[in-house]
């Protein structure tokens, strides 16, 4: 049995099971007809009508395609619990796409509201405000001019006024 | 005449492999540079030898414009393509390409200083009756600007003469609002320039961008290969082009690609350009710019022309004639280019980062893959997010947006967020196929372009095959029996 979420969908876990009948898979209960064909590719029926996928693991993400569109979705490891990816914890500002740090706007210490610019980020020629998830204390910029992040990294922390004392 | 026997390419990714396959068809030899975040490029397979470059960041290695000469020249090249981006308009690199003792593949360094500069290419456009939009400045004579301005007609943009980015611009519909929105304006304009000087143009709704593929050669002939319609775009940048223009009055398509050799033949433009303009629905078209490069965008001009536009400017290059005359250009069909791109177009086209874990390319009939990345390549924030483009080709319109949806549906790029199945939307929009082209489509047409929700039947679809996935390469080089037992195996 495999646990799966839908990369924009962490909350909502799948299981899959192999089917003894070996036609397919079972997915939350319910059978499912596909097929491995080949390289990366698989055959299946919806509705009676044939489907081509292709999917490819990298990792605990596998990428699948259908009918030109794409998804993203993660492989839970039971022994490894929730893998709801790295929150940050509240009041951490990531990065929505990776990129190189433009200009750091705030400074550890200083007083923000929600929305408030931190940093400028740029991205393949476009420039992003990174603002406040929340209004407090700036905690920590985690990053400095010229530096290049991940899409989904922490790029500064604010501390709210009612998590402060209990703040690492 | 200079015969060109070896050319360097100052370009990466799907153009330098473009090049290099005109350059071999053509007897001549390549030499590609490849910086080491770049090695995965297609072209490095197929040029005859390759150079390392290096830089930090890396995209400044194509644009060192003495490092990029000398490596050409220590390769024993004689001329340097320069593709498109990059160094592409920059008139001192051309210079020094020159001075050099290489040819350019490009226009002169004059041409390019003339017709790169927007208000001096503006101007120059006047002076040969090539319409522009038309404007008031108010420089020219302060006192008379409201009513100069009140001239150029309605609706009218009123801008900041030193401002950009849309901040303190005022689109007057009646003359009745001409005053407050000049007063507007000009508090704007200070606020934010620390200038209020203000510049009045005609403001043309739903414009639609159209621009005309001209070549001239050094011996006074310029043709033109006709226009391409690149009206889908967002944040400016083009996502489909096509040819011909869907819906271009014949009589207007004529003045257009007129007015752009009349601009050509003035500058005493050679090698390839593109005359850019924008036409209102009314059918006025008002000169925008020109680029003085080989265009991404060029591949449908070469489907419904059947020619080689790098064969014409290699040959142009080395100071021969242009092979045929206005008269002998034939057009057949229609074409049509998509860009892949890596972004989520349904999260605001924001851009994307990862890795072909997964590649498939489409084939079929009236289909041309003109692809910068090759399977297991890194797709990082260092370069342009391009990654390929596919164009396709039909007797009809209808034949060419229904061949390129179902290549874009086709296309497997997995690994990496890519815009294909939002630019299929977009070409199976009842307005787009009506030929309801403008530059505020993507804007206007934003709810209907959203992706249909997945039922739940479909969503266990997706986690069956995700279930059976194997990791990659294994996925893209695995034998048959061990495909078959996915991931079950262990």
């Amino acid at each position: 049995m495999t646990q799966f979420h839908f990369s924009d969908c962490p909350q909502q876990r799948h299981t899959v099971r192999p089917d003894p009948g070996g036609t397919g898979v079972i997915v939350d209960g319910a059978d499912v007809r596909v097929q491995a064909d080949a390289q990366g590719r698989f055959q299946a029926l919806l509705d009676g009508r044939p489907e081509r996928l292709h999917a490819v693991a990298h990792g605990d993400t596998v990428h699948v395609h259908w009918r030109g569109r794409a998804w993203r979705l993660e492989r839970v490891d039971p022994l490894r619990g929730a893998g709801g990816g790295s929150s940050g914890g509240a009041g951490a500002s990531h990065a929505p796409m990776p990129g190189v740090v433009v200009s750091v706007l705030a400074e550890p210490g200083q007083r923000v509201r929600e929305g408030d610019a931190l940093l400028v980020i740029e991205s393949m020629k476009l420039q992003t405000t990174i603002a406040a998830e929340c209004g407090g204390t700036v905690a920590e910029v985690c990053v400095a001019v010229g530096q290049t992040f991940q899409r989904g990294a922490v790029l500064a922390r604010v501390a709210t006024d009612a998590a402060g004392e209990g703040g690492s | 005449m200079t015969p060109i026997r070896k050319l360097y390419i100052a370009n990466r990714a799907e153009i330098a492999l473009r090049i290099v396959r005109t350059a071999r068809r053509l007897g001549i030899a390549t030499v590609v540079p490849w910086h080491a975040q770049d090695r995965h490029g297609p072209a490095l397979a197929e040029a005859d030898e390759t150079v390392q470059i290096h830089s930090e960041p890396p995209v400044a290695a194509w644009l060192d414009v003495d490092a990029l000469i000398r490596s050409a020249r220590e390769a024993g090249c004689d001329a340097i393509h320069p593709g498109y981006g990059f160094l592409s308009e920059n008139a001192a690199f051309a210079r020094a390409v020159q001075a050099a003792g290489l040819v350019f593949v490009g226009p002169g360094p004059q041409a390019i200083e003339l017709m790169g500069d927007k208000v001096s290419a503006r101007r120059f456009a006047v002076q040969h009756g090539v319409p522009v939009t038309p404007s008031a400045d108010e420089a020219d004579d302060p006192a008379t600007f409201a009513e100069r301005a009140r001239a150029v007609g309605f609706p009218l943009l009123v801008k900041g003469a030193a401002g950009g980015g849309g901040k303190g611009m005022q689109i007057v519909r009646e003359p009745a609002r001409l005053a407050d929105a000049i007063a507007t304006a000009r508090r704007e304009s200070e606020r934010y320039f620390g200038d209020g000087r203000l510049f009045a143009e005609r403001y043309v709704e739903r414009p639609r961008h159209i621009e005309v593929q001209v070549f001239g050669d050094a011996h006074g002939n310029v043709i033109h290969l006709g226009e391409r319609e690149c009206s889908i775009q967002r944040r400016f940048q083009k996502l489909l082009e096509e040819s011909p223009a869907p819906g271009l009055e014949p009589a207007l398509r004529e003045r257009i690609c007129s007015a752009a050799v009349t601009l050509a033949r003035a500058a005493g433009y050679v090698n390839a350009g593109t005359v850019e303009c924008i036409v209102s629905p009314q059918g006025e078209f008002y000169f925008l710019e020109m680029n003085t490069r080989l265009q991404v965008e060029h591949p449908v001009t070469e489907l419904v022309t059947g020619l080689d536009l790098v064969e014409l400017q290699i040959r142009v290059a080395e100071g021969r004639p242009l092979p045929l005359t206005q008269a002998d250009v034939r057009w057949s069909g229609h074409a049509i280019e998509a860009r892949l791109l890596a972004e989520d177009a349904d999260a605001g086209f924001v851009p994307d980062t990862g890795a072909a874990r997964l590649l498939h390319w489409p084939q079929g009939p009236g289909l041309r893959v003109d692809a910068g990345i090759t399977a297991g390549a890194p797709v990082t924030a260092d370069f342009d997010s391009m990654l390929a483009k596919l164009i396709a080709h039909g007797a009809t319109r209808e034949l060419a947006i229904s061949r390129l949806a179902q290549a874009l549906h086709e296309t497997v790029l997995l690994g990496v967020t890519v815009n294909a199945d939002y630019l299929a939307r977009v070409l199976r929009h009842p307005a787009f196929a009506a030929g309801e082209t403008d530059t505020a489509f993507l804007e206007r047409h934003r709810e209907a372009l959203k992706p249909a929700p997945l039922t739940d039947e479909q969503r266990r679809l997706l986690l069956g095959a995700a279930a059976l996935a194997l990791p990659e390469p294994a996925a893209r080089a695995l034998p048959m029996p061990y495909v078959a037992m996915g991931a079950w195996r262990n």
